[in-house]
């Protein structure tokens, strides 16, 4: 008896010791202590690398919804115009609301790519070089990709919330995104381009990191944007000598370099041992069968499947963008009346791009004999027409096609930089700068490699698919080369080069022309698809999305909604 | 009263031929059917108690009344027949003020209790056929909301006088003094002995740190002494599916689509769904659709033909439900025990869905030490498994009724051509999840020793344990359902397990001095969680029998994963109730808890407590202005209090950074990975990072709820009408919140942080009447209740979080989960409506209107408004139990009044357009406005939303106000002269339903259930058909 009352006071008392039994570390998670050491800063780095694989069929690090879908070069595409609704009213530009969620889901995730490189840095700066000799290289990189974030943002949003490194976490709340300039932005965004050219090495040893060039080329390629000022209605108001001469050079130093155009242009959109191929400056590196639930595979473009093929039959390229494939007897795009009538393939000259870049009904899929692409491979012809994308397409026979339905991705690389590119960025700078002459080499580069490219383009009789014919322009022969017709080339040729890569809707509003061309455009598409009925591009509103809703509210009128919205 | 009137009775009937004789008969309890031991027999003559069997002889006048009372029933009276014997079955009562209540770590005669205890009719939970008892209890206790659907493990929400917190909600389950939150389906109903809900503070305050959202506390049924009782029941039940929505069928739908086009402009054979559309305009100009022309088939290769699914009749079969569970018990002076076993299965009525649950109990208790010592212990251990639904509720109103269930060859199965949308065919996703449960292990109980140190002085220590080992497996088969096409099979096993341990020792000090009563007990209880779970799945099965596809079978890629978590809380506690001549009534409460999943500088948490009474009707003063047959009890209670909330994420405090190598599933949106193929590799084991998940807060600290509680309670007529009212005013403050966060923060944004403060303001009444005419027993039980809530701070951080317009309108005193959106002013009819209204982008006729309610003549964001909220006005349950000789009847109704609810079947039922456009629509939309039917609510249908609205407003909101009949049952007991010849104490059978009538609901609500207007698991009729038998 006595001694149960003694064990049962024991029992009471234990208590008294207990209060260790309340320190109860997290498992299976870390603190910033345990991670934040030399061993552990290349994970960081990492960490900020993967975001550029971590989109979705809404959230697309693509962009394609949002450089070809509001260009003149794509059809939103999928079952009907209610099918992402949202990127219907983009495409139309009509019941554009602040409140879409992918608008809010994109600016979101970029920002999670922004913070992954800014907690890498914080990391990196406090690294004593010498227990870490990368330090410099590494810290090129993240700056780089941080770059590169705010470039989408920038192009994207106008004018956004610039948060680094530096910046109190408890501060950030405060940051308005018009508390820098749209200059003062840019040069932000240059200003990691430069800090990577200083400390990049010339060739990385793994190909995912960029490289001295790849920097060079989004240094010029940040400059050209921000060469043509814009006033804060967004016209072009004109010219910077200064930044398109910066343009000009760090294009020159990214041409510079080991990086070349590659023999065919297919090469660029193959998988396989075709990736990060010469012309591939920078790529976001896909894979598969690499332990995560399906892969890491590109499914920012997943919906572009024709439904013959998987789903969802999405972006799918204009009849507008396909006549401007058409050529003289020259082999010279017709800059002006391209559109006048659509394309005959059967008897049109072409420029072999076509096949590279749109799929057609009866032509090879992906340049296999075995898959012609069939007009039931399109999900709603009446509504979308007959062509596909194809460049960010595979052939269904590659391991690299994983079925996910009701998705398809693939794991080939997505190239976000490209020697030809580049090529062009040269020229429009020299162009702009009065130097047409010296653009003119570029751009027939650039056109006598397509020249080349129809090695992969015959039939299963081993004929040509269609009538190409592509040639350069010759002042004098078939062209007068003045400044006026050297841009106005110069922009058809990125047309036909970059297309269906998302450059087209920036390129327009780089240059100005967005309301002007698009509207032209309109006028014309919609009576080809009816769809565009309501679409109307309003000049000094549309050339950027709106801030979106969720991020105007939390931040309790820190920030201010882009004009028009 | 009752005396007076039963001797006036008494004096007219008996007269000249008062005659004396001995009648013996037997009394027992209705629910149970047991004997009842030491019950109270009255005659004019003589009093005496029941023997063990619940046997009694007594000296009677013939022609008189018995009267037969004990403890917790309600007393009955008869007439004593001319011959034979007697057979009294008395019901417990709810309201009996000798009742003993359990109010944690101690007990409580009701009379006595100062905190608003509610004590559950157990009898009635136990009549409906459901899993869980806690979806039964809805309606049956003024306060307790429980929202529930039909899925065959009846899971339900449960919320004790309204939302007190933005976190968990739910309240805390104290089964035999183990404290628990996890689901009350994995227990066997029949096991519970009573049930009391603790729902203010001054209640529920000794539990500290997990009672702010209320606590109820389940005993379990112990052995009594007396004899070996065998106990026994089973019922089964069918169920219907009877509230499914109005779909479009093929032809419906292509009339919709076709309006749909022309309504925009569109040539409608431009589509890719296999219709076609003969149509012409009229002189008028109006669109004719002539006819609609199907293919036979669908496809290319002819395997679907064009067909006419009803996919909600697909998906739905008739559910049936078998339970069965049988006790057996027996008690000495040296101890009891009590063994139970149960099994109950429901085959839902949605194809494939089932749950069941096997269950066995053992109470048992020995006292030693001449009874000094009790050791004892209530274990149970239940195996559930269920198949879950996997989601067809939504895809059987999405999926195309001109898609066939299956192919032609009746094996394969219809899914999506051409420009169809890409939802599964829900029937093979049944079909293909059948094989993929759960299985589900718990043992659930505590042993226990009581030493009697001296009299009125206990000591206990009790150890709990709750342990549950969960076991899933998940094989995605291959198929081919249209362009939906899987080549890979795969299979995922998950386990993870869960132990909490809860240990405490508690001093009870029981004493009555005079006029004075005292019961004390102090103690501490330590607590102790730890979970653990990993996954493992393997790709490519070369067979798909269940019998094969196990890990080591599949040749495939192979993925696992897990984790594991923890939390402890450390408490001290004492209460002190004291009463003063049964009249004057205190109890004091303090608890101090220590949880580990708060920051360091704020672990310990401290809640007191007190509540007073006052028995009026003891007062002599009261006595002499109040005959006790009109006015028998009147207490008037008093209480306040403190509690706590800790529910919130175990690692809520800290900053933390966690590898997340694949980062999610990246058909559900975007990922969060973490690794990158940096080396081009393309495949293998990737390079992977770290990312941060949460800031920690060094400072976050319990969330606290304060409740004053006014209490009135009861007794009429000599008690035959008992009530009580409660009023009661709850504030919460420094409620853990993880409020959404500028993008900018980036995934690591989001922090826990104590900031908003809710209010609740409520009342509840409770009346209860039981009488009796000629030979009919009748019992009524009815509860209302309300509560007002609503949001009286928040971080300025947050504001704007919770609805508003991001400025200057936000949701601060307004009840939480306010819905803030447009107000949709009808439709536009005529063109000169259209014309004077302001700028509103995509009008048109036929299209909603929206009030320009800032009236700057454009319709935009700032137009939006508080236009609803999710709170009822009251709820109320109404209970009425009839006794007829040997028949039974009861009838229990349920009501929810005033709630506002989001009718999210109109997004489809209503619009083309709104919604996924390629999905099947609400038949409603057949009476779509068009410029010949101008007097549709319903807008006119339209290619695309150019309107906008999708936007929320008030088209989508409706009132959710019903009365429902939740149960009926009508029993028959066999006479006892039957019985005995039987060798039976008890037989009963029965038959009843649940959910048979939906007798109310509001005009405005457009759907069938107003209890479930989304897509959930419907809430099926049951008819059920059972029997009770006592030995």
């Amino acid at each position: 008896m006595k001694r149960i009352i003694a064990l049962l006071l024991i029992a009471l008392g234990i208590f008294s010791s207990c209060k260790r039994q309340l320190e109860v570390p997290p498992k299976g998670v870390l603190s910033p202590d345990q991670v934040a050491n030399p061993e552990n800063i290349d994970k960081f780095v990492i960490a900020a690398y993967s975001p550029l694989g971590n989109g979705d069929i809404n959230v697309s690090f693509s962009l394609w919804q949002y450089g070809d879908v509001r260009s003149d070069d794509a059809y939103k595409g999928g079952r009907d115009e209610g099918d992402g609704q949202e990127f219907h009213f983009m495409e139309t530009f009509y019941n554009m609301r602040p409140d879409f969620w992918p608008i809010d889901g994109l600016w979101y995730r970029i920002y999670v790519a922004v913070s992954r490189t800014n907690i890498a840095l914080s990391y990196l700066n406090k690294i004593d070089e010498k227990a870490y000799p990368l330090k410099k290289a590494r810290q090129g990189e993240v700056r780089f990709l941080r770059g590169y974030y705010y470039f989408l943002l920038k192009e994207l949003y106008y004018r956004v919330p610039y948060i680094d490194e530096t910046v109190p976490q408890d501060n950030y709340a405060t940051i308005s995104n018009t508390a820098l300039s749209s200059d003062a932005l840019w040069e932000k965004i240059a200003g990691d381009f430069q800090f990577a050219v200083d400390n990049l090495p010339v060739k990385q040893a793994e190909v995912g990191r960029p490289s001295q060039a790849a920097a060079y080329g989004f240094l010029a390629k940040t400059r050209l944007f921000q060469a043509y000022t814009q006033d804060d209605k967004y016209n072009v108001t004109g010219i910077d000598k200064g930044k398109m001469q910066a343009a000009l050079d760090a294009a020159d130093k990214a041409l510079n370099s080991s990086f070349h155009l590659e023999q065919d242009f297919a090469n660029n959109f193959l998988p396989g041992n075709f990736q990060n191929g010469p012309e591939a400056m920078f790529s976001i590196q896909f894979s598969h069968d690499d332990g995560t639930l399906y892969g890491r595979l590109n499914y920012g473009d997943a919906l572009s499947v024709p439904q013959g093929l998987g789903c969802c039959d999405f972006h799918k390229p204009s009849q507008n963008f396909v006549n401007a494939f058409r050529t003289d007897n020259n082999g010279l795009p017709l800059l002006d009346n391209f559109n006048e009538r659509n394309v005959d393939l059967a008897n049109d000259n072409v420029d072999p791009r076509l096949d590279h870049t749109v799929a057609i009904p009866e032509h090879n899929w992906k340049y296999e004999t075995k898959h012609v692409f069939k007009k039931s491979w399109s999900r709603n012809p009446g509504v979308y027409g007959y062509y596909a994308s194809m460049k960010e397409n595979v052939s269904p026979d590659c391991d690299c096609f994983v079925q996910t339905p009701p998705f398809f991705p693939n794991s080939k690389n997505k190239i976000l930089l490209r020697y030809a590119d580049v090529l062009l960025m040269k020229a429009e700078a020299l162009i702009e700068l009065g130097r047409q002459d010296e653009a003119l080499p570029l751009i027939n580069q650039v056109r006598t490699r397509a020249a080349q490219s129809t090695n992969l383009l015959n039939d299963a009789n081993g004929s040509p698919q269609a009538k190409y014919n592509v040639g350069t322009y010759r002042p004098g022969v078939n062209i007068t080369w003045t400044q006026d017709i050297a841009r106005k080339a110069l922009r058809f040729e990125r047309r036909l080069e970059l297309g269906q890569e998302a450059q087209r809707f920036f390129d327009l509003v780089r240059w100005g022309v967005a309301a002007e061309k698009l509207n032209a455009y309109f006028q014309v598409e919609k009576s080809r698809v009816p769809f565009l009925n309501n679409a109307n591009f309003t000049k000094n509103k549309n050339e950027y999305l709106p801030i979106p809703q969720n991020q105007i509210n939390f931040s309790r009128g820190v920030y201010q909604q882009n004009i028009g919205y | 009263m009752r005396r007076l009137l039963t001797s006036i009775l008494l004096l007219c009937t008996l007269g000249a031929v008062a005659q004396q004789r001995t009648v013996s008969g037997t009394v027992r309890q209705k629910e149970t059917g047991l004997p009842l031991a030491g019950a109270t027999v009255k005659s004019s003559l003589q009093t005496i108690a029941t023997d063990s069997l619940g046997r009694f002889q007594v000296l009677t006048k013939t022609g008189e009344h018995l009267q037969v009372t004990y403890v917790g029933m309600i007393p009955a009276t008869a007439k004593v027949p001319a011959t034979g014997t007697m057979a009294f079955v008395l019901t417990p009562s709810s309201t009996d003020l000798t009742q003993i209540v359990v109010t944690g770590y101690q007990s409580q005669r009701k009379a006595d209790l100062t905190g608003a205890v509610s004590v559950v009719d157990v009898g009635e939970l136990k009549k409906q056929a459901v899993a869980n008892p806690i979806k039964a209890l809805q309606g049956e206790v003024a306060g307790v909301f429980i929202s529930s659907n039909g899925s065959p493990s009846a899971p339900a929400t449960i919320r004790i006088r309204g939302i007190g917190t933005l976190n968990d909600n739910d309240p805390l389950f104290i089964i035999d003094g183990v404290p628990t939150k996890a689901g009350m389906h994995e227990l066997n109903p029949n096991d519970i002995e009573s049930m009391q809900v603790l729902k203010d503070a001054s209640a529920a305050s000794i539990y500290g740190s997990r009672a702010a959202n209320g606590v109820i506390i389940i005993t379990t049924k112990q052995g009594k002494a007396g004899r070996v009782q065998v106990s026994a029941n089973a019922y089964t039940a069918t169920q219907f599916y009877t509230t499914s929505p109005q779909m479009l069928n093929a032809g419906g739908y292509g009339q919709a689509y076709w309006q749909a086009a022309v309504n925009s402009g569109r040539d409608p054979n431009v589509n890719n769904i296999a219709y076609r559309f003969q149509w012409h305009a009229d002189n008028s100009g109006k669109p004719m659709l002539d006819k609609i022309l199907l293919p036979a088939y669908l496809d290319a290769a002819h395997t679907m033909h064009a067909s006419n699914t009803d996919w909600f009749d697909a998906i739905s079969k008739q559910g049936l439900i078998q339970a069965y569970d049988i006790s057996i018990s027996n008690g000495t002076e040296k101890g009891n025990y009590l063994f139970s076993a149960g099994y109950f299965d429901n085959q839902g009525v949605v194809k494939t869905t089932g749950f069941n649950r096997l269950s066995a109990r053992m109470n048992a208790s020995y006292k030693l030490i001449d009874g000094r010592l009790t050791i004892g212990e209530n274990f149970t251990i239940n195996r559930t498994r269920e198949v879950i639904d996997p989601g067809v509720l939504n895809l059987a109103l999405q999926a195309l009724p001109i898609v066939p269930v299956h192919t032609v060859d009746g094996i394969g199965w219809g899914g999506p051509v051409g420009g169809m949308n890409d939802r599964q065919n829900p029937v093979r996703l049944l079909e293909d999840n059948k094989q993929n449960n759960y299985h589900y292990l718990r043992v659930f109980g505590n042993v226990y020793a009581n030493l009697n140190i001296m009299k009125g002085l206990d000591l206990r220590t009790s150890v709990g344990l709750d342990y549950g080992n969960y076991v899933q497996s998940n094989f995605q088969k291959k198929y081919r359902s249209g362009y939906l096409v899987n080549d890979m099979n795969k299979l995922t096993m998950t386990y993870s397990n869960t132990s909490k341990i809860t240990w405490s020792n508690t001093i009870n000090y029981n004493r009555s001095f005079g006029a004075h009563l005292v019961n004390a007990v102090a103690g501490t209880e330590f607590y102790r969680q730890n979970d653990m779970s990993f996954y493992a799945s393997r790709q490519n099965f070369a067979i798909q029998d269940p019998d094969y596809t196990y890990l080591d079978a599949g040749t495939g890629n192979k993925d696992n994963g897990g984790g594991a978590a923890a939390n402890a809380l450390m408490s001290y506690f004492g209460k002190l109730n004291y009463t003063y001549d049964n009249r004057y009534l205190a109890s004091f409460t303090i608890r101090r808890d220590g949880s580990s999943r708060f920051g360091s500088n704020n672990r310990y948490g401290t809640f007191p407590a007190f509540s007073l009474g006052w028995r009026i009707s003891q007062e002599s003063f009261f006595r002499q202005l109040l005959n006790p047959s009109v006015i028998s009890d009147l207490k008037l209670r008093f209480g306040w209090g403190k509690t706590g909330n800790q529910e919130i994420n175990n690692v809520a405090a800290y900053s933390l950074y966690v590898t997340d190598y694949a980062g999610g599933n990246p058909l559900w949106g975007p990922t969060n990975g973490t690794a990158y193929d940096i080396t081009g590799a393309h495949t293998g084991t990737l390079p992977s990072g770290y990312r941060i998940t949460q800031r920690g807060n060094d400072n976050l600290q319990w969330e606290a709820s304060t409740m004053s509680n006014y209490g009135i309670d009861f007794g009429l007529l000599n008690q035959r009408l008992t009530g009580s009212i409660e009023y009661y005013i709850k504030h919460t403050s420094d409620i853990l919140v993880f409020p959404p966060y500028l993008a900018v923060l980036g995934e690591g944004g989001g922090q826990y942080v104590n900031g908003a403060s809710m209010e609740n303001k409520g009342w509840e009444l409770t009346l209860s009447y039981h009488g009796k005419w000629r030979q009919l027993n009748f019992q009524m039980t009815g509860n209302i209740s309300g509560y007002r809530n609503r949001i009286t701070s928040l971080p300025a951080s947050v504001v704007n979080n919770y609805g508003g317009n991001g400025l200057n309108d936000n949701i601060l005193g307004r009840p939480i989960n306010s819905f803030y959106g447009y107000v949709a002013d009808g439709l536009f009819r005529t063109q000169k409506e259209l014309d004077n209204s302001p700028a509103q982008q995509g009008k048109g006729l036929g299209r909603i209107r929206y009030k320009d309610l800032n009236g700057d003549g454009v319709i935009d964001n700032k137009d939006r408004t508080w236009i609803g909220s999710p709170h009822p006005d009251f709820i109320y349950g109404y209970n009425l139990t009839l006794q007829y000789k040997n028949i039974d009847l009861s009838l229990f109704l349920q009501g929810v009044h005033g709630t506002d609810i989001i009718n999210q079947v109109k997004y489809n039922s209503d619009f083309w357009s709104v919604s996924e456009t390629g999905s099947n629509k609400g038949s409603r939309l057949l009476n779509a406005w068009t410029p010949q039917n101008p007097n549709s609510t319903i807008p006119a249908l339209t290619a695309t939303d150019n309107n906008f609205e999708s936007r929320f407003s008030t088209y989508y909101i409706e009132k959710g106000t019903y009365l429902k009949l939740r149960n009926v049952q009508i029993g028959y007991s066999l006479p006892a002269s039957v019985l005995s010849r039987m060798k039976m104490q008890r037989l009963r059978v029965y038959i009843g339903g649940d959910n048979p009538l939906l007798l109310l609901k509001s005009k405005s609500f457009t759907g069938l259930d107003p209890e479930s207007p989304g897509y959930g698991y419907p809430n099926p009729v049951v008819v059920t058909g059972g029997v009770n038998i006592t030995l």
